[in-house]
């Protein structure tokens, strides 16, 4: 087993982890805003790590580039759309607490 | 079995599973918080099945759903405020 592979095995867990963690903590933390911590690091450390694995595992070259920029693209794109999720979170619970108060 | 496919099953199983969960009880907001995770993690899994079985042009697959999916979350969030006011 190369170095290299040990490293990319090392990130692989390590991504995998990170992912799991964010999945088990959307199952189990109460409540809508809790439940929005579990998607940032996901988005910004479990997928980047995952695809910095494969890159690694890959080698310099083209692909490792266009693995590198999924990546990338994964962490920006869920950290816009956590940020969104949020904003509709926020209003979602606004909307509810002024119907309550109506009544 | 490789380790690219065992953490591609893993998290297929472990991942994505309460996504769904999530996803398909609670209120609009909490589902689309479920469907924003479960786009993240199944990406993933498409890279770690390309590499998993040395089909490296299937990487495209994952790319695609890393621009779209928040996209459609984009959208959904969109509508869901749209509804509010």
């Amino acid at each position: 087993m190369t170095p290299r592979h040990t490293l990319a095995l090392v990130l692989l867990v390590a991504g995998t982890t990170a992912l799991l963690l964010a999945a088990l903590a959307l199952a189990v933390l109460p409540g809508p805003y809790l439940r929005l911590h579990a998607l940032s690091p996901a988005a910004t450390l479990g997928a980047p790590l995952v695809a910095l694995a494969l890159a690694v595992d890959t080698g310099p070259g083209r692909a490792a580039v266009k693995l590198l920029v999924i990546g990338l693209l994964l962490a920006v794109g869920g950290t816009v759309t956590t940020m969104a999720v949020a904003r509709a979170t926020v209003r979602g619970q606004r909307e509810t607490a002024q119907r309550e108060a109506q009544r | 079995m490789n380790a690219w496919l065992l953490a591609a099953a893993l998290l297929a199983t472990g991942g994505v599973g309460p996504c769904l969960l999530l996803g398909l009880r609670g209120s609009p907001q909490q589902r689309l918080a479920g469907l924003n995770l479960a786009a993240t993690t199944t990406s993933v899994v498409l890279l770690l099945l390309a590499q998993g079985f040395s089909r490296t042009s299937y990487t495209d697959l994952a790319l695609d759903l890393a621009v779209l999916a928040p996209a459609g979350t984009l959208v959904f969030t969109r509508f869901l405020a749209g509804r509010q006011r």
